[in-house]
């Protein structure tokens, strides 16, 4: 039963919702234009920078949220300038290099005054703007088999902006999708010359698609950090990687593919991590080998996937059939 | 080969922001000198086991400060970067040589660098060791030379089994190659946790011994470095005897160059494609095992740190040209080094990235690579 209780609370938890947005993003640079951005977590950790800093300078809300996003498409041009006019595959290697560099400088002691190195910024020293809006009561509120806080870190004002913000941003990939802008880059992902051909702007595409998806990424790692804290190394390469299984899991290129995915992936690691920690005597597994293990599970499903099912659970199989 | 004004002006723009980037850090390094240098030396104690750890503690790269001039600790990095160098050269030609062959990039390629230094680490130590999901733990304790051959022999093994298993039904079944990279990623993460399931997150020494140290003119190299460098040298002199004077070197070239021409002029592209994974495979444990040796230890993560700094080598001396990722790693190896002359040891691998994104702006194919490789 607590097991139960355990899988379920953790389909609405914020760490659910700030990858759900996440994968939005990275929907639209791989769903929807066919990109191969595999520094995802660079975007996120970007973000999380921009507020939790100007945060901490002073800045009200809604401009660190400017700042962060102004962060994320200056990355994004910078990005995009070189790489989108090559190879699918050196956008690859360039966004994971980019996104290990912005983790290297964010931990480096060189930077230390700004990001707090490795151990990263306290979570008291930026959630306070976010939590002064909060309307709900400042004590832990209980509903049905869930007790959280009402305003602080973790909580339910925290779950309600976070899933009211992926559900605005679903709504949004559905209409873009729909949209003209949409069917040009849905044209890029299936056949780059042909839309060339048309007389449409190849590369400012891309690169409106990779920037848009990047902020939109940044915002996921906001809301990340305002459940946990700013941590350059929980987001290194295996959150992006963790982000593209979700991603392909619920079904890229679909609106709810991400939203699907996310809470599928959050909740069977929470299943197999305590089933496993029940079933397996401690002999054969200790508590602290069922991480890597379920991580192990992780990698494997993503092979099995990509393999056997690249559309997903929610896609459509010809949707998928992008190559370099 | 001409050279367009816009990259050019492009190339000049992009020096100029990483000179005032380059300044600003020094700027802040400087002011702080005295207290990041403590703070660097507790940041690398403090980190065990966060997944991608910073730059480790090599003995040879952190010398006294006070003994040495400043054109001593220039030279010693440059000999620390040569040797870096071919190391790093070795674990990457054969993702170069994968690449060449087949298209793939192949993220999991790290793994196989840290499963060669474990693997020699649980069959050398002198700790009891235990598999995942089997509750006996037993000593093997063999030498170190027979434990390293042992592993290198493994891992040739699993890059065999890796490719008639998995890569080669997947070329059967056509699976695109943005697709067949995903799945690379998806057996990095599969192996890269199932290796610190099975040792943990630990250090790992390969060898209790201390190193003894030579003083060779101004600078230091210890005795497992020079070993390591000679080890290095010859496994790569034997890369390019093979590729350059046999039979089938001469074919793996050609796979390379063109697949479907070298099939049809009778060459087995399958059974090449099989050698050249086995041989990325033990080449990539081989590498690991003498990082391992050169840097007094390894962990579960060796070889994923490692990963982009191989992609950064590999792209910069020319995606799929296996002399390039000699040229590429000797060029990496040099940058990741000397910049610690001017900044903080903890940047050094950033550095080589930014290199990396600067030479695909100026030069997407790469020092050593041909232009039409690039769509």
């Amino acid at each position: 039963m607590d097991i139960f209780i355990d899988a379920l609370g953790e389909t609405f938890a914020p760490t659910t919702a700030a990858f759900a947005l996440a994968a939005i993003g990275l929907n639209f640079h791989y769903g929807m234009t066919g990109l191969l951005n595999m520094g995802h977590a660079g975007f996120m950790l970007l973000g999380m920078y921009g507020f939790a800093i100007s945060t901490q300078r002073g800045a009200p809300i809604w401009l660190a949220l400017i700042v962060a996003m102004v962060v994320a498409v200056l990355f994004g041009l910078l990005l995009g300038w070189p790489t989108l006019k090559l190879r699918g595959d050196y956008l690859a290697i360039v966004t994971i290099a980019a996104a290990e560099m912005i983790r290297f400088l964010g931990r480096s002691q060189s930077l230390q005054g700004l990001t707090g190195a490795s151990t990263g910024i306290r979570g008291n020293d930026y959630k306070y703007t976010f939590e002064a809006l909060s309307p709900f009561p400042d004590e832990r509120i209980t509903v049905g088999w869930f007790t959280y806080h009402g305003t602080l870190s973790s909580s339910w004002w925290l779950r309600v902006v976070a899933w009211v913000m992926v559900l605005a941003f679903a709504l949004l990939f559905w209409r873009l999708s729909k949209s003209p802008w949409g069917r040009v880059l849905k044209g890029i992902r299936e056949d780059e010359d042909a839309v060339r051909s048309l007389g449409k702007n190849v590369y400012w595409y891309k690169m409106q698609a990779l920037v848009l998806g990047g902020v939109i990424g940044a915002l996921g790692g906001i809301l990340w950090a305002l459940g946990n804290a700013v941590q350059p190394d929980s987001m290194g390469r295996p959150t992006t990687f963790w982000i593209w299984t979700l991603l392909l899991l619920g079904g890229a290129a679909t609106v709810f593919g991400p939203v699907l995915g996310s809470v599928l992936f959050w909740t069977s690691l929470v299943v197999v991590k305590r089933v496993a920690g029940v079933l397996v005597p401690d002999s054969w597994m200790t508590q602290s080998e069922l991480e890597p293990f379920s991580l192990v599970l992780v990698g494997i499903t993503l092979m099995c996937l990509v393999v056997f099912r690249p559309q997903g659970i929610l896609g459509d199989r010809r949707e998928q059939a992008i190559n370099v | 080969m001409t050279i367009e004004r816009r990259t050019v002006v492009r190339a000049v723009l992009v020096f100029v922001v990483a000179a005032l980037a380059v300044t600003l850090f020094s700027a802040m390094t400087a002011q702080g000198a005295t207290v990041s240098d403590s703070a660097v030396s507790s940041d690398i104690s403090m980190t065990t086991t966060t997944v991608d750890i910073d730059p480790p503690d090599d003995a040879a790269s952190e010398p006294a400060p006070t003994s040495y001039s400043g054109s001593n600790r220039f030279l010693q990095s440059i000999v620390n970067g040569l040797v870096f160098g071919l190391l790093l050269a070795l674990a990457s030609v054969g993702l170069s040589l994968i690449y060449g062959t087949t298209g793939l990039s192949n993220f999991a390629h790290g793994e196989q660098v840290s499963f060669g230094a474990v693997l020699t680490y649980f069959f050398a130590t002198q700790q009891p060791v235990s598999l995942p999901m089997i509750p006996v733990s037993f000593v093997i304790g063999m030498p170190l030379v027979p434990a390293a051959l042992l592993a290198i022999a493994v891992a040739g093994a699993l890059g065999w089994v890796q490719d008639r298993y998995l890569w080669s039904r997947l070329r059967k079944r056509r699976v695109g190659l943005v697709q067949q990279m995903i799945v690379s990623i998806g057996l990095s993460l599969a192996i890269l946790n199932f290796i610190q399931w099975w040792v943990g997150g630990r250090r790992l020494r390969l060898t209790p011994d201390i190193d003894p140290r030579y003083q060779l003119g101004p600078v230091y190299l210890g005795e497992q470095t020079l070993i390591s460098t000679g080890i290095a040298i010859a496994c790569l002199l034997g890369v390019g005897f093979f590729l350059t004077q046999t039979r089938r070197g001469r074919a793996t070239r050609a796979v390379s160059d063109n697949p479907s021409l070298a099939a049809a002029s009778g060459i087995k592209v399958d059974s090449i494609v099989r050698l050249v994974w086995v041989m990325a495979a033990s080449l990539a444990a081989v590498g690991g095992i003498l990082l391992a040796l050169y840097e007094n230890g390894t962990a579960f993560d060796a070889g994923a740190r490692l990963l982009l700094l191989m992609f950064a080598a590999v792209t910069l001396g020319g995606l799929g040209h296996p002399f390039g990722a000699l040229v590429g790693s000797m060029v990496i190896g040099l940058v990741t080094e000397v910049s610690t002359v001017w900044l903080a040891p903890d940047l050094k691998y950033a550095v080589a990235l930014g290199i990396l994104i600067l030479v695909l702006l100026v030069r997407p194919q790469g020092i050593l690579g041909r232009a039409e490789r690039v769509g």
